[in-house]
C-alpha cells in the first residue's frame, strides 16, 4: 500500500536552489505516439493542413507565374522565341533587352522624375489623408457625416469619367476666377516644378487669364493636398477606421497636460499609427509609381519622361522576323519589370507593415 | 511648429477669455478644430472637385470646340449628346448591358474568394507571412501601367500553352487529361445547376484576374477577422460548436460589416476599372469619331454620366440589400 502510493506519486527532487525536477510515471513512448498520431482527429488535421498548404501554394503560383514568365522572357534572345523547345528557360541568355531599355529609353531620367513625383504625392497624400481622417474620426461637429459622405462620393465617381474636365480644369487653371485678376509675374515661382520653361507659363497666363498647369507637378500636388488624389477616399476611410479605434482617453490626457489639438495629433497620435501610415504610404507610393492615367493626362510633353511612359520598343531591338510579336511582348514585359523592380525592393522591406498596420487598425465599420 | 502655435493660441485665448467673459465651450472648440482638420478636403472639394464635376456635367450638354490659338468654346446643344449615345450609337446600349452584367457576376466571386482567402491567411500555419506577402503583391504591383502591359501580353499565354511534355501532336498530354472542359462536362452530365457550373468554371478560368482584384478586399477582411475577440471562439469551442457552426454563427455575423464595406469597394472598383467593357468603350469613343456624332468629348461625358448614374443606383441597391443583413456588435452597451 505504502509502496504503491510512493510509485504513483510524482518524484520531486531538488536540483538546485530555485529548481526542482519532477519525475512522472510516463507510459512508454510507443503508446504515447500511438495515442497522439493514430486517431481520426489527427488524420483530419493533417489532411486539412496539407490541403490548405497545397491550395495556398497553387494560388501563390497563379499570382507569381506572370512574374516568372516576364523574368524568363526578359533574358531571352530573339532566337529563343522561334525555338519551340525553349519554354521558361532561355537558351541564349542575354541582357540585351535590359541594356537597351536602360540606355535608349532614358530609364534613369524617368526613374528620377517618377521617384520625385511619387515620393511627393505619397507623402502629401499620407499626411493630408490622415489629417482629414483624424478630423472625421475624433471630432464630432455638424457636417461630419456629410463630409464623410462626400469623401465616399469622391471615391465613387472615378476620375477616369472626369478625364476631360480634369484636364480642362488644370489646363486652364483658375481658382474661382481669382487668378484672372492677377498678372503673370507673380507666378514665376511656378517654374521651379515646371517641366517646361517659366516663360511658357507666364505667357499662357497673360494671354488666357488662366494657368496652364499641365506638364507641371502642380495638378498632382493640388489633388494630393486636398485629399482628392487617386484612391484617396480609400485611404481616408481606412485611416478613419484606424483613428476611431484609438481610445479617447489618450487625447483627453494630452489635453489635460495642456497639449493643443494639432500637437496631440503630431506628437501623440501619429507616432502610434506609424504601421498604418506606412501601409497608406506604400499604397500611395506604389499606385502613383505605376499610374498611367494621371501621368498621361497631365504630362503630355515627350521630353519629360516618367516610368509609366517608357514602355516601348527600343530602336536597336526593332526586328522583322517570325517571332517579332512575341519578342516585342517580351520587351514590353521587361519594361514592366524594370518599372516595378524598385517597388519589389520597397515591398520586401515594407510588406510586414502592410499586414501589421491593418491588423492593429481594428478596422470595423460602425 | 503648428502644434506649438496652436498651443499658444489656446493659451492666449484662455488668458483673454475672462476679460470678455466669453469662453467657447470645449465642444465648440473641438468642433472648430475638427473643421480645421478636414479643411483641406473641404477647400479641395469646393474649389477643385465641384467645378470639375459641374464642368463635366456641363460638357455633356455641350459641343466643345477647341480653338486653334488655345482655349476652347462650348456651344449648348441640350440633350443631343445623350440622344446620340442612346439612340444613334450602334453599340453603346448593348455594351452597357453586357458590361454591367459581367461586372455584377464578378462581384460575388471576388467577395467570396477574398473572404475565403482571408480566413485561410488568418490561421496559424507554416509560411503564413510568406503567403500573405505573395497575395498582397498584386495589390501593389499589378496596377496602372502593369495592367496595360498585362492586357496585351501574348508572351504569357505563349509560354503557358504548351508547358509540359510535348508529345509532338501540338498539345501536351498532361494538360489534356484534366481540362476545364472535362470538369464542366462531368458536372453538366450530372445535371446539377447548369448555370452554376458555368459560373464556377468562368471563375476558375479567370482565377488570375480574380486573385489580382481581391487584394484590398483580402486586407480589409483580414483586419475584420483580427478584430474578432478570440474569447468568443473559445466560448464556442467549450460549448462544443463545430468549425462550420462557428463560421456561420460567429465569423460570418462579425465579419458582415466588412462584407458591406467590401461590397461597396468592389462595386466601385469593378465599375471604375479602366479595362472593363464599358469604360474602355467610352474611352474608345474619343478616338473613333463617326460623321454624325455631335462631339466626341461631349458624347463621352454624356455616356460617362449615364453609366455613372447606373453605377450609383447599383451601389445603392447593393449597399441597401447587404446592410439589411449586417450585424453590428454593440460594444458600448
Amino acid at each position: 500500500m505504502d509502496a504503491q502510493k510512493q510509485n504513483s506519486a510524482p518524484k520531486v527532487t531538488k536540483e538546485s536552489k530555485n529548481k526542482i525536477k519532477v519525475d512522472f510515471e510516463r507510459s512508454p513512448l510507443k503508446d504515447r505516439l500511438k495515442a497522439k498520431f493514430i486517431n481520426i482527429y489527427f488524420l483530419q488535421n493533417v489532411i486539412f493542413k496539407l490541403f490548405r498548404f497545397v491550395f495556398l501554394l497553387g494560388i501563390a503560383y497563379i499570382v507569381l507565374y506572370p512574374f516568372f514568365t516576364k523574368v524568363a522572357g526578359s533574358f531571352m534572345a530573339p532566337e529563343d522565341f522561334v525555338d519551340v523547345t525553349v519554354r521558361l528557360i532561355p537558351k541564349h541568355f542575354t541582357f540585351d533587352i535590359y541594356k537597351a531599355i536602360w540606355s535608349e529609353l532614358d530609364y534613369l531620367d524617368a526613374f528620377k522624375n517618377t521617384l520625385l513625383l511619387s515620393l511627393m504625392t505619397a507623402i502629401l497624400q499620407t499626411l493630408v489623408c490622415s489629417l482629414i481622417a483624424y478630423g472625421l474620426a475624433k471630432y464630432k461637429f455638424k457636417g461630419n457625416k456629410l463630409i464623410f459622405l462626400l469623401v465616399v462620393l469622391t471615391m465613387i465617381v472615378p476620375h477616369k469619367t472626369l478625364r476631360f474636365s480634369i484636364f480642362m480644369h488644370f489646363r486652364y487653371f483658375d481658382v474661382l476666377g481669382i487668378l484672372s485678376f492677377l498678372s503673370g509675374g507673380v507666378f514665376e515661382g511656378f517654374s521651379l516644378f515646371s517641366a517646361n520653361a517659366a516663360s511658357d507659363v507666364i505667357r499662357t497666363l497673360a494671354t488666357e487669364h488662366s494657368l496652364n498647369l499641365t506638364n507641371t507637378f502642380f495638378p498632382m500636388i493640388i489633388l494630393s493636398i486636398t485629399g482628392l488624389g487617386f484612391k484617396n477616399g480609400l485611404y481616408i476611410f481606412m485611416l478613419r477606421q484606424f483613428f476611431s479605434g484609438i481610445p479617447d482617453s489618450l487625447e483627453e490626457s494630452a489635453y489635460i497636460d495642456g497639449s493643443g489639438n494639432f500637437r496631440t495629433f503630431f506628437q501623440i497620435i501619429l507616432p502610434i499609427s506609424i504601421p498604418m501610415m506606412i501601409t497608406v504610404f506604400l499604397f500611395a507610393f506604389c499606385w502613383q509609381w505605376t499610374d498611367s492615367f494621371y501621368t498621361n493626362l497631365f504630362f503630355t510633353r515627350t521630353d519629360f519622361n516618367l516610368l509609366p511612359k517608357i514602355v516601348g520598343i527600343p530602336t536597336s531591338l526593332q526586328t522583322e522576323y517570325a517571332g517579332q510579336n512575341l519578342y516585342y511582348a517580351a520587351i514590353r514585359n521587361t519594361c514592366g519589370i524594370m518599372i516595378i523592380l524598385p517597388l519589389v525592393i520597397l515591398y520586401v522591406f515594407m510588406q510586414r507593415f502592410l499586414v501589421e498596420g491593418i491588423e492593429r487598425s481594428g478596422l470595423t465599420a460602425e | 511648429m503648428t502644434g506649438e502655435a496652436n498651443l499658444q493660441n489656446t493659451r492666449s485665448s484662455k488668458n483673454a477669455a475672462p476679460k470678455k467673459r466669453k469662453i467657447a465651450s470645449l465642444n465648440k472648440r473641438k468642433a472648430r478644430a475638427g473643421w480645421l482638420f478636414v479643411l483641406p478636403f473641404v477647400i479641395g472639394f469646393v474649389c477643385v472637385y465641384l467645378p470639375i464635376i459641374v464642368q463635366s456635367v456641363w460638357y455633356s450638354f455641350n459641343k466643345i470646340i477647341i480653338l486653334t490659338g488655345g482655349g476652347f468654346e462650348t456651344e449648348f446643344i441640350g440633350f443631343d449628346n445623350y440622344s446620340y449615345a442612346l439612340l444613334e450609337d450602334a453599340n453603346f446600349n448593348e455594351t452597357l448591358v453586357t458590361g454591367i452584367g459581367e461586372i455584377i457576376f464578378d462581384i460575388p466571386a471576388i467577395i467570396l474568394f477574398s473572404l475565403f482567402m482571408a480566413i485561410l491567411l488568418n490561421q496559424k500555419m507554416v509560411g503564413r507571412a510568406a503567403f500573405r506577402a505573395i497575395f498582397f503583391l498584386p495589390v501593389v504591383l499589378s496596377t496602372g501601367i502593369m495592367e496595360t502591359i498585362e492586357a496585351q501580353n501574348i508572351l504569357g499565354s505563349y509560354l503557358d500553352e504548351s508547358a509540359g511534355i510535348d508529345d509532338g501532336s501540338g498539345s501536351s498530354a498532361a494538360t489534356e487529361i484534366v481540362s476545364a472542359m472535362d470538369v464542366q462536362n462531368l458536372f453538366s452530365n450530372m445535371k446539377i445547376g447548369q448555370d452554376l457550373v458555368e459560373y464556377v468554371v468562368e471563375i476558375i478560368n479567370n482565377i488570375y484576374d480574380i486573385v489580382n482584384r481581391s487584394g484590398v478586399q483580402m486586407l480589409i477582411f483580414l483586419a475584420g477577422l483580427q478584430s474578432i475577440s478570440p474569447a468568443i471562439y473559445e466560448a464556442c469551442k467549450i460549448d462544443g460548436a463545430t468549425g462550420w457552426e462557428t463560421f456561420w454563427k460567429i465569423t460570418f455575423p462579425m465579419i458582415s460589416p466588412m462584407i458591406l464595406v467590401n461590397a461597396v469597394y468592389t462595386v466601385i472598383d469593378a465599375f471604375t476599372r479602366e479595362n472593363n467593357t464599358v469604360m474602355s468603350y467610352i474611352s474608345g469613343i474619343k478616338t473613333g469619331t463617326s460623321a454624325n456624332m455631335p462631339d466626341a468629348d461631349g458624347v463621352a461625358a454624356a455616356m460617362s454620366w449615364m453609366y455613372f448614374l447606373i453605377v450609383m443606383l447599383i451601389l445603392a441597391a447593393v449597399a441597401g440589400i447587404i446592410s439589411l443583413f449586417v450585424f453590428y456588435q454593440r460594444r458600448d452597451d
